[in-house]
C-alpha cells in the first residue's frame, strides 16, 4: 500500500492558454479514501487520469509511494482503475475478465484462481463467474469491474464517477459496498465524483475543485460547516446553502444584518470578528443552510433577535422533512428544510428563526468566508 | 533458416547449406530478376542462391553448393514459401511479415486500388481467407512510451485471440485482424449467430476493451476503429481506408471521443464532402446567432440530446441536470436561433450546424 502526492502538478493542452489543471498540490495518506469533487469541467477527471498515467503531466511531480512515476508507464505503477463505461470484455465471461490483467502479467494459474475467487466471494459474484457481460445486469457488471481491479492487489485504487451509469437505488447500494470494501482491504482509493453527497457518503477528505484549482480540501464535516468561501458552501449540501447580499450596521451596541426581508442580530462572537476585519457599514453575503431556519415555537421564542416573516412559494413534502421555497426574503427564493410533519402550505405566511451561530458570512468581492480565512 | 533446417537441408542435398546475406545489386548484376521474391532461386557456377526473406534492399539467401534441376528449384522455393506461413515460434519472423504486409497495404491505399487482393507473396496470406474483425490502432504515446511490436502483439493476442495478426501500417498506426469467431464468443450462449445490431453492440463494447487494455497498459492518446468482419485476402486495403477516414472524421468532428465506428459517422462523411465555400454559406445563411455555439453549455447539451434521440428525460438524467433546467436550455435556443430541436426538422438542422460549427470553430 501507499500514498500518493501530486507536487505543483499542472496540466496544459496543445493550443490553449488554460490550464486544465492549476498548481495542484495534494498528498493523499495510505489507506486513506480521497474523493475528487466538483462540477464538470472542472479538472477532476484529469487530475485522476494523470495520477494513472493516461495523461502526461506538463509540470510537477507526482508521487506513489516514494517513487516518482511521471515517466512510468500505467501498467508499471501499481495501481487499479475503475471508469464509468466499465468496459468489460464481452468475448471473456466473468472469471476470465477478472483473471485478465493477471494472466497478462503472467501470474500462476492457482494464483490467478485464488485471487479471482476471493474477489468473486467479495463481491457475492460467484455464482456468476461463468457468466458472459451480455448476461449481467448493470449492477452485476460494476460488481465484475470493480472485481477485476480488486484482484490486482494494488497499491492505490482510482475510480471515476463508477456508479454514474446505476440507476439511484442501485447508486446508493453500491456506494454503502465500496465504501466497506475499502476499508476492508485496507488500500489507498482516490474518487471522481461530480456528486456531493456521493463524495461526503464516502470520502475520508474531499477535495473540492472548480476551474483546475482546488477549493478547498478537508473532511465532509470540515467542508460542510467550514466551507473557506461561496463556491464550497454553495456545491456543498443538498439543497445548496442560501445566499443573501445584505449590510452589515452597527445598532446599539451589536451589529446587524440588513437585506429584504432580513434584520437578525449577529452573535457577539461573530461580530468581533467582522468589525475586526472592517466590514461594518458593507455589503456581505450571508450564507446560511437549510436546516438552520428553523419554525419550531421553542426555538423562535429563543431567538426573538434573528426572525424573519416569509411567504411559502413552494412547498415539497418528502415525508420525513419537507422543503419551503420561501418568497420575501432576499432577491431570490430561499430554502428552509423543516420537519415533515410541520403542516405548513404553499400560500402561508411563515415565521422562522435564523440559527445565528450557525451562518456564514463571504466577502462580496473575494468571495471569501470572512470567519474561515 | 536455424541451423537445425539448414543441417537437414544439407543432407538431403549431399551438400553443403549455409545462410547468406545478399545484396538486391548482387542478386541483379549476377542475373537475378530485379524484385525477387521468397522462394526465389538463382543457379550460379558452382553454387544456387535461394531467397527465403526480402530484407528491404537486403536478401537473406540459403547458398547450397549444389547445382539443382529446375524441379527441384521449383519445390525448394515452394517449400521455403510454405515454411513462411506456419506458425512462428520468433516474434521477430512474423514482425517482419507483418510488415511486408503492412508496406503492401499502405502502397496500395496510396495507389488508391482499393479492390487489390493480397498478393501470393505474402507470407501471411494463407492466414487471411477466414472471416476477419478489423481493427484500426492509432497509438499517440509519444516515442519514449509506444509499445515494441511483440509486446503489443502478446498483449492483443491475449486479449483477442491466438489467431490475431498485429500489421503495422504507417507510424503509430496498426492494423488487428482477429477472427470473427470472438463475435460469437460475446453471446452468452456462445453459439448463436449474432444479429446486425448485436454485432455492432458487441464491436463496440470490443473495441473499447481494446482501447481500455492498451491505454491501461502504456498510457498516452490511442484511437481504434472498428469495422464489420471482412475477408481480409480480398478486403484488407479497402477496409483501412475506411477505417482510416473514420478516425479521421471522427477527430475532426467528435474531439475527445477515441473509439470510432463506421456506421456512426455517415453524416460526417457527407458533410466532410461538401465544399468549403457551400458549408460556410449554409452556416452563415442558418445561423441566426453566429455565437450561439461558443456557449459550451448549448453545445454539450445538444451533443447529448441528440446522442440521446432527442429525449428529453434521458438527456437531463444524462447531463446531471433536472428535466425543467434542459427544457429551460431548449427553449433558450429556440429564442436565439428561431429552431426548435425537439421538431425533428429543425432538429435536423441544428445537428448538421452543429457538425459544420465544429469543424470551422477549429480552423
Amino acid at each position: 500500500m501507499a500514498g500518493v502526492r501530486l507536487e505543483n502538478v499542472w496540466k496544459k493542452y496543445a493550443g490553449t492558454d488554460k490550464a486544465s489543471v492549476t498548481d495542484f498540490n495534494l498528498d493523499i495518506q495510505d489507506k486513506e479514501f480521497l474523493v475528487l469533487v466538483g462540477p464538470s469541467g472542472c479538472g477532476k477527471s484529469t487530475t485522476l487520469r494523470m495520477i494513472a498515467g493516461l495523461e502526461e503531466i506538463s509540470e510537477g511531480k507526482l508521487y506513489i509511494g516514494d517513487r516518482v512515476v511521471n515517466d512510468v508507464a500505467p501498467k508499471d505503477r501499481d495501481i487499479a482503475m475503475v471508469f464509468q463505461s466499465y468496459a468489460l470484455y464481452p468475448h471473456m465471461n466473468v472469471y476470465q475478465n477478472m483473471a485478465f490483467g493477471l494472466k497478462l502479467r503472467k501470474f500462476r494459474k492457482d494464483e490467478i484462481d485464488r485471487r479471482v475467487r476471493e474477489a468473486a466471494r467479495t463481491l457475492e459474484i460467484e455464482h456468476l463467474l461463468e457468466r458472459k457481460p451480455k448476461a449481467l445486469s448493470g449492477g452485476q457488471r460494476q460488481r465484475v469491474a470493480l472485481g477485476r481491479a480488486i484482484v490486482r492487489e494494488p497499491q492505490v485504487f482510482l475510480m471515476d464517477e463508477p456508479l454514474s451509469n446505476l440507476d439511484a437505488k442501485l447508486r446508493t447500494q453500491m456506494r454503502a459496498n465500496i465504501s466497506k470494501l475499502m476499508k476492508r482491504l485496507e488500500t489507498t482509493c482516490i474518487y471522481v465524483t461530480h456528486d456531493q453527497t456521493e463524495a461526503m457518503t464516502m470520502g475520508d477528505r474531499i477535495v473540492v475543485m472548480k476551474d483546475g484549482f482546488i477549493q478547498q480540501s478537508a473532511t465532509p464535516e470540515i467542508l460542510y460547516n467550514h466551507p473557506v468561501n461561496l463556491f464550497v458552501a454553495g456545491f456543498i449540501g443538498a439543497p445548496s446553502m442560501n445566499f443573501i447580499t445584505g449590510q452589515l450596521v452597527e445598532d446599539g451596541g451589536s451589529v446587524r444584518f440588513r437585506a429584504t426581508g432580513f434584520n437578525v442580530e449577529i452573535p457577539e462572537g461573530k461580530a468581533k470578528a467582522l468589525r475586526g476585519k472592517g466590514y461594518i457599514g458593507r455589503e456581505i453575503i450571508l450564507g446560511v443552510r437549510p436546516e438552520d431556519l428553523h419554525e419550531e415555537p421553542v426555538f423562535i421564542e429563543a431567538s426573538p433577535n434573528s426572525v424573519v416573516n416569509a411567504t411559502i412559494e413552494v412547498s415539497e413534502n418528502l415525508g420525513h422533512e419537507m422543503f419551503l421555497y420561501l418568497n420575501g426574503l432576499g432577491k431570490d427564493n430561499v430554502i428552509a428544510r423543516v420537519d415533515g410533519r410541520s403542516g405548513l402550505r404553499e400560500n402561508q405566511n411563515v415565521k422562522l428563526a435564523l440559527d445565528m451561530n450557525k451562518i456564514h458570512c463571504f466577502d462580496k468581492d473575494s468571495e471569501l468566508n470572512i470567519f474561515e480565512s | 533458416m536455424n541451423k537445425t533446417r539448414l543441417q537437414q537441408l544439407g543432407q538431403l542435398l549431399n551438400a553443403s547449406v549455409v545462410s547468406k546475406v545478399v545484396t538486391g545489386a548482387e542478386w541483379e548484376r549476377e542475373g537475378g530478376k530485379k524484385h525477387p521474391e521468397v522462394g526465389d532461386a538463382l543457379q550460379l557456377k558452382k553454387v544456387c542462391w535461394m531467397v527465403t526473406r526480402v530484407n528491404g534492399s537486403e536478401l537473406q539467401c540459403i547458398e547450397m553448393t549444389a547445382v539443382l534441376t529446375p524441379l527441384e528449384m521449383q519445390l525448394l522455393g515452394w517449400a521455403i514459401q510454405q515454411g513462411g506461413t506456419r506458425p512462428i515460434s520468433g516474434a521477430s519472423d512474423l514482425e517482419r511479415q507483418a510488415r511486408r504486409l503492412g508496406e503492401w497495404i499502405q502502397q496500395s491505399v496510396t495507389a488508391g486500388e482499393w479492390r487489390a487482393e493480397v498478393p501470393d507473396r505474402m507470407e501471411l496470406r494463407n492466414r487471411l481467407f477466414d472471416g476477419m474483425v478489423p481493427f484500426l490502432l492509432l497509438c499517440e504515446q509519444g516515442e519514449e512510451k509506444e509499445p515494441a511490436y511483440g509486446e503489443l502483439e502478446k498483449t492483443i493476442r491475449s486479449f483477442i485471440s491466438d489467431e490475431t495478426l498485429l500489421i503495422p501500417l504507417r507510424e503509430h498506426e496498426w492494423l488487428i485482424l482477429s477472427s470473427d469467431r470472438v463475435l460469437t464468443e460475446a453471446d452468452s450462449d456462445g453459439d448463436e449467430v449474432l444479429g446486425h445490431e448485436e454485432t455492432k453492440e458487441v464491436l463496440s463494447t470490443l473495441a473499447e476493451g481494446l482501447h481500455q487494455l492498451i491505454t491501461g497498459e502504456w498510457g498516452g492518446e490511442c484511437h481504434i476503429a472498428v469495422g464489420e468482419p471482412i475477408v481480409p485476402s480480398e478486403s484488407v486495403v479497402r477496409i483501412v481506408g475506411t477505417l482510416r477516414e473514420t478516425i479521421f472524421l471522427g477527430r475532426k468532428f467528435h474531439v475527445g471521443m477515441q473509439i470510432h465506428l463506421p456506421w456512426l459517422v455517415h453524416l460526417e462523411r457527407l458533410l466532410s464532402g461538401i465544399p468549403e465555400m457551400v458549408r460556410s454559406r449554409f452556416v452563415e445563411e442558418m445561423m441566426g446567432r453566429p455565437d450561439l455555439f461558443t456557449d459550451s453549455e448549448t453545445v454539450s447539451t445538444l451533443d447529448a440530446f441528440f446522442s440521446m434521440d432527442c429525449n428529453v428525460s434521458e438527456t437531463a438524467k444524462k447531463l446531471y441536470i433536472h428535466r425543467n433546467t434542459l427544457l429551460y436550455r431548449l427553449d433558450k435556443i429556440k429564442h436565439e436561433a428561431g429552431l426548435d430541436v425537439r421538431s425533428f426538422n429543425d432538429a435536423v438542422l441544428v445537428r448538421i450546424l452543429l457538425l459544420l460549427y465544429k469543424v470551422t470553430k477549429r480552423k
